[in-house]
């Protein structure tokens, strides 16, 4: 039943599509360098594909009003731009769905509103989410300072080293590439204090949006399949631990005369 | 096929000189003189004979044709003149066609000269009734002012509007021009005299709030091409009229008593009573607006209106916020959220009223919110069924913006956002409130707490619930569910650290152990429990009243989710909430279910603790007795113990006992876990003890006896089957039982029938191996 409504859904759009390990933005602020998905994974995933249920990761996504974090998830997730500012009511919900070495997989993007005054309610939503992302201004270097106090916010509801922490610099467009370069310095020194790896993006002209989320979706996506495995193989292991009987240890008492008069 | 092979030898024109020269027709007069043998002239002559009777076929045919050809040529000859007849007749028709199509021609040029004159005729008729017209609306005009109809005088203006401009220009360069252009001023001036009339006559109105005179002249406005103009002014005076009620119902509050009935929710009250008027002008003006200034218009009527709500919304708000303390309750509960201890802390019990108050103000404005929306949407869809995507998703932004920029909705989003935290406030402090009150009573299987926290969980989510407003219900979904997670489970999880206590009689040495182990942690916990081992059975009690609790909360989390997800469904079916509305609450939904297995695995924990310290320890050496009792046995010692059970019975009597224990204190699902839990440690411990035994044939059918009333016992106790955790053991029965060694072969292998053998070779030889009459040279000759 259930495979035949997953079936009605249409197919994933091929830019959503993911069969090699994205790259970082810069060296100098990564999670991770490895350029292809865990071996492991990879074959649980060829095993698995098709069959598994569906996977879904949380990312939240937080910053001080009108940095643009909603152009940014228009930008990948409608692939529109809208000049006009419209302030986020409390809080936005965006579902994309992409394919990674053929297991479907989702990404459930919580946009919330940089208002002091919906901060109550958008930190409700911050538990549970496996990718933070704090974005600031690269044209407006306050926002930087404060994505310290963002990030501490998520994570304060959520259990240490759980998540992927990600700083992002938007609107590359607004600024000359010397200030950026300005600007990404200090973003890289505040991404390696966070431990969180950099992005210079812009929802504009879509510089980098596209390739952004798709480091996210592989990174979250790998250590979700990995938090599974371990999962279902230390179940299995109880399982069968538990009901074992054990004939072995009855068998070694027999031999263990024999051993003795060895020695 | 003659004819056809006839020419084939003929064309290779050989000129070999090997005799046989092939072609025939080429055997020209020369060749044949200069034939001189015999033999090549026959040859040559015989040739030419066969030619000849081809061509006389061929002439033949050709002579068979003639005659029809004669027949066709005279049928020809006889068709002659009748075509000459055809093209005569031809030429008349096409001499015919062109007359006809020339004399239509006329005609219908004819015909299109009358319809221009026609034209012409309806376009002069038209203007000389247009300047008729003008001229009876000149005089209606005068003479409808001078009656102060101003209905009447409207009307003609609105003709005079309607009229075509260029007509009147036209007639204007006419030979009347002078009367008409005389007339056009007049009207002109009669126009701007009706309109400052009309406005003054309806400022008059309006100040003296004379309802029909005030929509009396509403009506006349659009017939003055005035739309804008008149919906500002009627709104005018409608917001005035809703100032005026709200400042009265104001008033009236701030006189109400505090003990009044509606006391605790008189701020909601009053804006609702706000709403309910606009919204009842809304309906009620609706009509007018529509009849008189078209469809479409309604949004017009509403942003003025909106204008005034937000100012009355605002001094409402100011009010409550002013009155009930808002402010100061939200930064003292933010204060007691950050510094937890010390301090004075606000008493959860005295938010309640407050936090109804708020959610029930954020529902009355939604509910107004959603009317207006669904009043500006239907009208601007008449009003734009022709026009373009483009003007349509114009009005729908300027929709949007009327609603999401309102003071109402943004002011209500700023008491929403405190509400939420005094929400969580509420909620943390009265689960703490109702864990510290946690009390068990006698016969009940779980303790107050359980039911106290859901209760509290429900009702805030209920209220967040009842504010219509899914994000906020969304962010207290999350509260309760992180509340729930670590806080809550967290009670949970410490009181089932302390553990089952062994009880004393049982294993004197294991008693103390647990009985120090709990005053340890006792000690630990910085409070001195000096019931000391008195306690143990409190203790007991206490980690089985746990056990119930953590199941009931995980079924609890579940029945909770499935109310809220009918509940939402219902919300959204009302028209509340975006368009992901459905699956913020979804996801949320998910999450609070998730929690929902944490508990069951604090469950399964909580079991194999219970296993572990009070079951084990006490099954294994009733189970050890086993050992004492000989089974390497006679026919004499055989119907002794059938006389005196030397095990089995009193072993079954001590699990009875045990378990009814477990059975009183546990919730059936939680007991039925844990005799599962306890037959398969019956069963594994069982098969160590057997292993350790010997058995004679005798032996080996007491024992099968002793298993069989075993399993009639478990049975009885467990509700699913258990013959699966002894399959292996009443496979070992079998193999005791057995009159030979080679016996084993009947069951096993191609012979094992629908017997799915669970023991290896190795062990079966190993069971083999404990009967003492079976020789060990017999078992190691089985082939298995």
């Amino acid at each position: 039943m259930k495979s035949g409504v997953m079936r009605l859904v249409p197919p994933v759009s091929r830019d959503r599509i993911i069969s090699q390990f994205p790259k970082w933005y810069t060296p100098e602020a990564c999670l991770q360098f490895k350029e292809h998905f865990h071996a492991q994974v990879r074959t649980a995933c060829q095993q698995s594909a098709g069959t598994a249920g569906l996977k879904l990761s949380k990312v939240v996504v937080v910053g001080d009003l009108y940095v643009g974090k909603t152009s940014l998830i228009n930008r990948f997730c409608k692939d529109n731009f809208d000049r006009d500012y419209k302030a986020t009511i409390g809080v936005d919900f965006e579902i994309e769905r992409f394919e990674i070495v053929g297991v479907p997989y989702n990404l459930q993007i919580w946009d919330t509103a940089g208002q002091e005054k919906f901060k109550c309610i958008a930190s409700a939503y911050y538990r549970g989410a496996e990718v933070i992302i704090t974005v600031f201004d690269l044209a407006d270097i306050q926002t930087l300072d404060h994505t310290k106090q963002w990030l501490e916010d998520a994570l304060r509801e959520n259990e240490p080293d759980s998540s992927f922490i990600f700083l992002v610099g938007t609107k590359k467009d607004l600024v000359s590439d010397a200030v950026c370069e300005r600007t990404e310095l200090d973003a890289i020194r505040f991404a390696n204090e966070m431990q969180a790896e950099y992005w210079s993006v812009s929802a504009k002209t879509g510089e980098n949006v596209k390739e952004f989320f798709s480091r996210v979706a592989a990174l979250a996506f790998e250590q979700s399949m990995i938090k599974e495995l371990e999962k279902t193989s230390g179940h299995m292991a109880q399982i069968g631990a538990g009901n074992l009987i054990s004939m072995l240890s009855f068998a070694s008492y027999v031999h263990f005369p024999s051993s003795l008069s060895c020695c | 096929m003659a004819a056809a092979a006839a020419p084939g030898p003929r064309a290779p024109g050989g000129d070999g000189g090997g005799g046989s020269s092939s072609s025939s027709s080429s055997l020209s007069m020369e060749r044949i003189q200069s034939l001189t043998d015999l033999s090549d002239l026959e040859a040559a002559y015989g040739r030419l004979c066969e030619e000849e009777k081809v061509v006389q076929e061929e002439l033949d045919a050709l002579l068979e044709q003639q005659s029809t050809i004669e027949n066709k040529m005279v049928a020809l000859h006889r068709m002659g003149p009748n075509l000459q007849l055809i093209e005569g007749d031809a030429q008349q028709l096409a001499g015919m066609i062109t007359f006809t199509c020339n004399l239509a021609e006329n005609v219908s040029s004819k015909v299109r000269q009358l319809d221009l004159a026609k034209n012409r005729l309806y376009q002069a008729i038209q203007r000389a009734d247009d300047i008729l017209d003008l001229k009876f609306c000149m005089d209606g005009v005068q003479t409808a002012l001078r009656n102060e109809d101003y209905e009447q005088a409207a009307a003609h203006i609105h003709r005079y509007l309607s009229l075509d401009k260029s007509v009147i220009e036209l007639s204007r360069q006419g030979k009347e021009g002078g009367i008409i252009d005389a007339n056009l001023k007049l009207l002109q001036e009669a126009e701007q005299r009706l309109k400052t009339i009309v406005a003054e006559k309806f400022d008059m109105a309006m100040k003296q709030g004379d309802l029909p005179q005030v929509e009396r002249f509403f009506k006349i406005f659009p017939l003055l091409g005035l739309h804008e103009e008149g919906l500002s002014k009627f709104s005018e005076y409608l917001c005035k009229q809703v100032a005026n009620k709200a400042e009265e119902n104001l008033l009236l509050v701030m006189g109400t008593d505090m003990s009044d009935r509606r006391a605790a929710v008189i701020f909601a009250d009053t804006l609702t009573l706000l709403f309910e008027g606009i919204a009842r002008i809304v309906e009620t003006h609706q009509p007018i607006v529509e009849t008189y200034y078209g469809p479409g218009r309604l949004y017009t009527l509403i942003k003025h209106l909106q204008v005034e709500c937000d100012r009355q919304v605002e001094k409402v708000v100011d009010n409550f916020i002013k009155q009930r303390d808002y402010h100061r309750q939200f930064q003292q509960v933010q204060n007691s959220m950050i510094r937890s201890s010390s301090t004075e802390k606000i008493e959860p019990r005295e938010l309640d009223p407050i936090l109804t108050e708020v959610t029930l103000m954020n529902a009355r404005s939604e509910l107004y919110l959603r009317f207006i929306k669904r009043r500006i949407v239907s009208d601007f869809e008449v009003g734009d069924s022709m026009a373009s995507e483009e003007v349509k998703q114009e009005h729908q932004k300027y929709l949007d913006k009327l609603l999401n920029n309102c003071l109402l909705s943004r002011t209500m989003q700023e008491l929403i956002g405190y509400y939420i935290t005094m929400e969580e406030y509420f909620m943390r402090e009265t689960v703490n409130k109702a864990v510290a009150m946690d009390s068990y009573e006698k016969g009940q299987l779980t303790s107050s707490m359980v039911d106290d926290v859901f209760y509290i969980v429900k009702k805030c989510i209920g209220r967040a619930l009842s504010s219509s407003s899914i994000d906020c219900l969304c962010a207290m979904i999350n509260h309760s569910t992180t509340e729930l997670e670590s806080d809550f489970r967290e009670v949970l999880y410490n009181k089932l650290k302390q553990g089952f206590p062994a009880t004393t009689f049982q294993d004197f040495q294991r008693g103390v152990t647990s009985a120090v182990s709990i005053m340890h942690s006792s000690l630990q916990q910085g409070k001195f429990d000096t019931k000391g081992i008195e306690s143990t059975d409190e203790a007991k009690q206490s980690f089985l009243v746990t056990l119930n609790n953590v199941e009931v909360c995980s079924e609890n989390i579940m029945t909770l989710k499935k109310t809220l997800e009918s509940d939402c469904t219902k919300l959204l079916s009302q028209g509340f909430g975006g368009e992901q509305a459905q699956a913020k609450i979804d996801s949320c939904l998910s999450d609070m279910a998730a929690v929902s297995n944490k508990f069951r695995d604090l469950l399964q924990e909580g079991l194999n603790e219970l296993n572990s310290t009070a079951i084990k320890p006490q099954v294994k050496p009733w189970i050890n007795l086993f050992l004492s009792v000989s089974h390497n046995i006679e026919e004499e010692e055989f119907s002794d113990y059938e006389a005196n059970d030397p095990w089995v019975q009193q072993f079954i009597v001590n699990l009875e006992q045990q378990m009814t224990e477990f059975k009183a204190g546990l919730s059936p699902v939680i007991y039925d876990t844990l005799t599962g839990l306890m037959t398969s440690l019956i069963a594994i411990e069982l098969e160590k003890v057997l292993l350790k035994s010997t058995f004679s044939r005798l032996g080996g059918l007491q024992f099968d006896k002793e298993l069989r009333s075993l399993i009639a016992y478990l049975t009885t106790v467990t509700t699913w089957t258990i013959r699966d955790k002894f399959a292996r053991l009443s496979q070992m029965a079998t193999i005791l039982n057995l009159e030979r060694v080679t016996e084993i072969l009947d069951y096993w292998g191609p012979n094992s029938g629908p017997l799915t053998w669970r023991l290896t070779p190795a062990e079966v030889r190993q069971v083999l191996a404990l009967r003492i009459d079976f020789r060990s040279e017999d078992i190691k000759r089985l082939r298995l």
